[in-house]
């Protein structure tokens, strides 16, 4: 055996016309009755309907096919697999397909295991998002149930409270929006790990969509003890993008801005119109500056890692999440052909940027 | 015309003709495979191609794996490029799984489909203790296993290759495109779809003339196969190849370009109006 590789040589109908000792020694047959049949004679079952139904039409519409997966079978029944690199060529006479053959015996070994571990993460996944979708349905009924009776003994619809009951169904109450909130990040997570979510993309006006993410956040920055204002030039930019989707990633990070500025903070949104000035698209960028802790450097990425969240301590319990807003926010940015990024620094605050395509002028 | 069908299926069409000759892939490949026959047809026929869905550069957004859970998702694939086009009278011309699909849209609807030219057809892969289709079911599972490292490196696998015809630079382009937004998980369960089917029950149903065309040495629908369905088949005729391999229409094009071309005029010659009436012929 002299060549460290099989070569086989085969006409269109695939009559072999040369085939190397290589190969033979590893078939178990000789050379010479091997070159009495056809190519798909020295494959597996699978392997000569996958060389009919994808390697012959490939290699004869491209002229060439590389790192082709077969497997052969041996003269004692046993499979070979191998890597196959092939030429066709098409001179005065009948067309010629030339093949490399490489064992792979190690290889494919490591890619059966590769197969199966991948097989079993997919299978995970789609579990796992099914589990969270499920789940947070089933939990949302409850919830809505306890919201519902909740507001009813609030109102008084069972009679007028004490200041100690009133208080108490206050607090009920608050953790229900508080859980309503958790399950509905949890449900937006799994739809997007599933590419679930439709983005319907429009004109939208960033001005319209920050005057509206205001006036809902308007009574926790003033609870909250901060300055808000956004920049002018907001309202003569316009952007490609589905404007509920917009609202979404606005609000969750002008709320977590909010959460993380101590009082007499500022918390200031400026647009930049012409950010892909020079660039093949044009895009917007939209900056959610504070002047909260900040983030370590070290964290910047992670902090859009789904279920991170970094310094808890800050947070009282009944606004925590689950480490799910700036994951889904980054996804749903992407979804619409744009993206979210952070530049931080410790003491000084964060500045969180939305880019989106900017919508073609009128 | 249904615009979205057109986009959806990648339909294209072509030839100076008006009678339609609708083509239609086998499994593994897009309507690419029919460029070494269509050109015979162009001068007399309105060519008429596509891809199915998750196939070439057909929309994969539209595959729905309950449609495409059986061949009838396949089949109405075909109708719906009929019904876009409004076509009547077709010459339906499908290969290898395409036959099936071609027989289940023309059973389905026949006034689309004047004849059927099956390339390669088999009713069912899988060996049974009254019929021989060719594999056991571990042979098939022996293919889906060499999809699933051929589609782990898939990329790889059909990354652009320079193909070496600089005369036509638009044609390497083209196969690019074409061969590299195939999707492997389509894929995978249209082979699953294609290789477990059984149609045979379907097949006396068949009330178009059709030519089956078998090849010699077909390791995916033998010989055996071929005869079954011409028994099996009302108004079929066997036309046996000398050609061997499963894509006689890409490895031997002159041969079953002929052999086409004469069951077209044989038939022109015997019904020179109109299609026979079958319908006198029951399941058996």
């Amino acid at each position: 055996m002299d060549s460290p590789a099989g070569l086989v040589r085969f006409t269109d109908d695939g009559r072999i016309l040369r085939l190397n000792a290589t190969l033979a020694a590893w078939l178990g047959r000789p050379a010479a009755e091997l070159e009495s049949g056809t190519f798909d004679v020295l494959l597996t079952p699978g392997s000569r309907v996958f060389y009919q139904t994808h390697f012959f039409p490939l290699l004869k519409l491209q002229g060439r096919a590389e790192e082709i997966y077969l497997s052969l079978r041996d003269a004692a029944g046993q499979d070979v697999p191998v890597l196959v690199n092939a030429v066709r060529s098409e001179g005065s006479g009948e067309a010629v397909n030339e093949c490399a053959v490489v064992r792979t015996r190690q290889r494919d070994r490591f890619e059966e295991q590769l197969l199966i571990a991948k097989k079993a993460a997919e299978s995970a996944s789609e579990s796992k998002s099914r589990f969270l979708s499920m789940m947070s349905h089933e939990l949302r009924t409850p919830l809505q149930s306890m919201a519902i009776f909740g507001e009813l003994l609030a109102s008084g619809g069972h009679g007028p409270l004490t200041d100690r009951q009133r208080e108490d169904v206050g607090g009920i109450q608050a953790a229900t929006r508080n859980l309503v909130t958790l399950i509905d990040d949890i449900l937006n997570f799994a739809r997007l790990e599933s590419g679930k979510v439709d983005v319907r993309l429009e004109t939208v006006s960033v001005g319209t969509a920050l005057t509206r993410a205001e006036t809902l956040l308007r009574p926790r920055i003033e609870e909250a003890g901060l300055t808000f204002s956004f920049d002018a030039r907001a309202h003569g930019a316009d952007v490609r993008a589905d404007p509920d989707r917009l609202q979404q990633i606005l609000l969750n990070l002008l709320t977590n801005a909010i959460k993380f500025t101590p009082r007499e903070g500022q918390v200031r949104v400026e647009v930049d119109a012409d950010a892909g000035a020079g660039a093949k698209s044009p895009a917007v960028q939209i900056h959610v500056r504070d002047t909260g802790a900040g983030v370590p450097p070290d964290q910047l990425e992670r902090i859009f890692d789904p279920f991170v969240q970094l310094d808890r301590r800050q947070v009282p319990a009944s606004r925590r999440g689950v480490g799910l807003g700036l994951s889904i926010s980054r996804e749903l940015a992407r979804a619409m052909g744009g993206d979210l990024t952070v530049e931080s620094e410790v003491g000084k605050g964060s500045v969180f940027t939305i880019e989106l395509p900017a919508a073609a002028a009128e | 015309m249904n615009p979205d069908v057109l986009a959806r299926n990648n339909v294209h069409v072509s030839g100076r003709g008006t009678r339609p000759m609708l083509f239609a892939h086998g499994f593994g490949c897009d309507q690419n495979m029919w460029r070494y026959i269509t050109p015979a047809f162009e001068d007399d026929y309105k060519i008429v191609l596509f891809d199915y869905v998750g196939a070439g550069k057909s929309d994969v957004r539209a595959y729905n794996a309950d449609r495409y859970g059986t061949l009838d998702g396949y089949a109405q694939d075909v109708l719906d490029v009929c019904v876009a086009l409004d076509l009547q009278d077709a010459i339906y011309v499908g290969h290898s799984v395409s036959c099936m699909t071609g027989i289940l849209a023309a059973i389905r609807e026949p006034e689309r489909f004047d004849r059927l030219i099956l390339i390669g057809a088999s009713p069912r892969y899988v060996n049974e203790p009254d019929y021989v289709g060719g594999f056991e079911r571990k042979d098939l599972e022996g293919l889906f296993d060499v999809m699933d490292k051929n589609y782990l490196g898939w990329a790889n696998f059909l990354a652009p290759v320079v193909m070496k015809n600089a005369e036509r630079p638009e044609l390497a382009r083209e196969l690019e495109e074409s061969f590299c937004s195939t999707d492997p998980n389509i894929a995978r369960r249209f082979a699953e779809v294609t290789f477990f089917a059984d149609n045979r029950a379907d097949l006396p149903n068949l009330r178009t003339p059709s030519l089956l065309l078998q090849c010699a040495d077909d390791a995916i629908a033998p010989e055996v196969v071929g005869d079954y369905l011409e028994s099996h088949v009302p108004g079929s005729t066997l036309r046996k190849l000398r050609a061997t391999g499963h894509c006689p229409h890409m490895s031997h094009p002159d041969e079953t370009i002929a052999a086409m071309k004469d069951y077209l005029a044989e038939q022109a010659l015997r019904y020179p109006v109109a299609a026979p009436d079958l319908s006198a012929i029951g399941p058996e």
